[in-house]
């Protein structure tokens, strides 16, 4: 798979991988490797110039965002390229109003998702009124709610203080452990030991490295 | 004695909360010291940057009682310009403060609307582009580069009005580890220069670089002992 945003820099050259449910794969690599190119192209916001992405073997050019979305989980480098909604509540409760769950279902799940990411005191806030690391993880919360299969994570301890950051690595290891596989895009080597096992490397869009 | 920033008893409430963010700060920051303030996310570390570069309280609104001081002068009495020539800050998300349409322009724009003249402006953007070694990305769209490439750029950028005071707000989050090195460099060469720096810091890594570590809890600033709570 290769794609250019414009003509002459080509930001994903020629990569060929696989990502397994049941793993958790660290992509590291300089600012401007094209790491997040890679996961916007996987999800489907951006659509290669060659090759094919294939999730659970159907071509993603064939398939809605929304598809996509419900077996993939993304978290955006910037939250504020992901929130939308007015209030934290509203926020977290959107992808399974979308999906038609019950209300006592969806209560339930926002409920424990404040719980996990201590924002219980924040639930009736409005969203722009958050810091960049409540924001953060709001975001990561959202995402958690619609109980995606596959997880693609870019930067996921932006914004996160020492502790945060260390209740994150417990709830992605207890998701992994689960069965929820994840993409993590990170500069944070010390979070990436404690989670991935496979690592790969890029640079100037090429994967360099596994396993590095 | 004229602190380069003294904060007096500084409390602030933004206008949409009931809550006191910062409830009774105090804080004297020495010429040429490294201060890192930690704490957890939400605490008030960014309200407190926005309270030392003026956009609280000449920006965002809201209750602010007690005095900040820059060279013994109150941010409530100076005008925002004449806080921004002392006072650089390297936002924690780069797209607040990229707006232009080029990298040079984006580093040219500060020193442009000092009037600063053209030679040296040319010449402050070559030496911050090659500070964080982002001379290819000269012509760029910055819209069209990656998160810590911005991040790269913004500093650039506020390196490039020459202030007395740098806050880095949480800059190193989104850098790959050639970037943290060039950045910890600069850091140390704007500290031998006598540069005050204040850095937001969740990274205990990129502690080894600073003079006095405190903590923010319930709106206060306190030492820091190894632990938030």
């Amino acid at each position: 798979m290769s794609f250019s945003y414009f003509k002459g820099k080509t930001a994903v050259k020629n990569i060929s991988f696989q990502l397994k449910i049941n793993e958790v794969t660290a992509v590291t690599g300089p600012n401007g490797s094209g790491k997040t190119t890679l996961g916007k192209l996987i999800i489907g916001i951006l659509k290669p110039d060659n090759g094919r992405i294939l999730i659970d073997g159907i071509d993603n050019n064939k398939m809605t965002l929304g598809q996509i979305g419900s077996r993939i989980g993304y978290l955006f480098q910037n939250p504020d390229c992901q929130i939308f909604a007015t209030k934290v509540i509203e926020e977290l409760a959107f992808i399974l109003k979308f999906k038609g769950s019950k209300e006592e279902e969806i209560k339930k799940s926002i409920s424990e998702v404040l719980e996990l990411f201590d924002l219980a005191d924040l639930q009736n806030s409005y969203t722009f009124n958050l810091s960049q690391g409540e924001k953060q993880r709001l975001a990561i919360g959202a995402i958690m709610m619609g109980r995606p299969q596959y997880l693609i994570l870019d930067e996921p301890t932006y914004g996160l203080d020492m502790e945060r950051k260390a209740k994150l690595v417990r709830i992605l290891q207890n998701l992994a452990l689960n069965g929820t596989g994840m993409m993590v895009i990170s500069h944070d080597r010390a979070f990436i030991d404690l989670i991935a096992a496979r690592k790969i490397k890029m640079s100037e869009g090429e994967i360099i490295e596994e396993n590095c | 004695m004229t602190f380069p920033v003294e904060i007096k008893n500084l409390h602030f409430t933004y206008s949409e909360s009931k809550k006191n963010i910062l409830n009774g700060v105090e804080l004297q920051i020495n010429k040429g010291e490294i201060l890192t303030i930690v704490g957890l996310s939400g605490c008030g570390k960014s309200t407190l940057c926005y309270c030392i570069c003026g956009i609280i309280p000449h920006v965002f609104e809201g209750d602010m009682q007690g005095e900040v001081l820059i060279y013994g002068n109150s941010t409530k009495s100076m005008r925002l310009p004449a806080i921004s020539t002392n006072v650089g800050i390297v936002f924690q998300d780069p797209d607040t403060q990229l707006f232009s349409p080029a990298v040079e322009d984006e580093i040219a724009f500060g020193p442009e609307n000092l009037c600063v003249e053209r030679n040296e402006i040319g010449e402050r953007i070559s030496k911050n582009l090659e500070l964080v070694a982002m001379e290819k990305n000269r012509y760029a769209n910055p819209e069209n580069i990656s998160g810590g490439e911005k991040q790269l750029i913004a500093l650039a950028s506020t390196l490039s009005l020459n202030p007395q005071i740098i806050i880095f707000d949480e800059v190193m989050s989104q850098i790959d580890d050639a970037g943290k090195l060039r950045i910890k460099k600069a850091i140390r060469d704007l500290k031998a220069a006598e540069k005050t720096i204040i850095m937001i810091e969740h990274d205990i890594e990129n502690l080894d670089l600073t003079d006095r570590v405190m903590l923010l809890k319930e709106g206060r600033l306190t030492g820091f002992r190894g632990s938030f709570q």
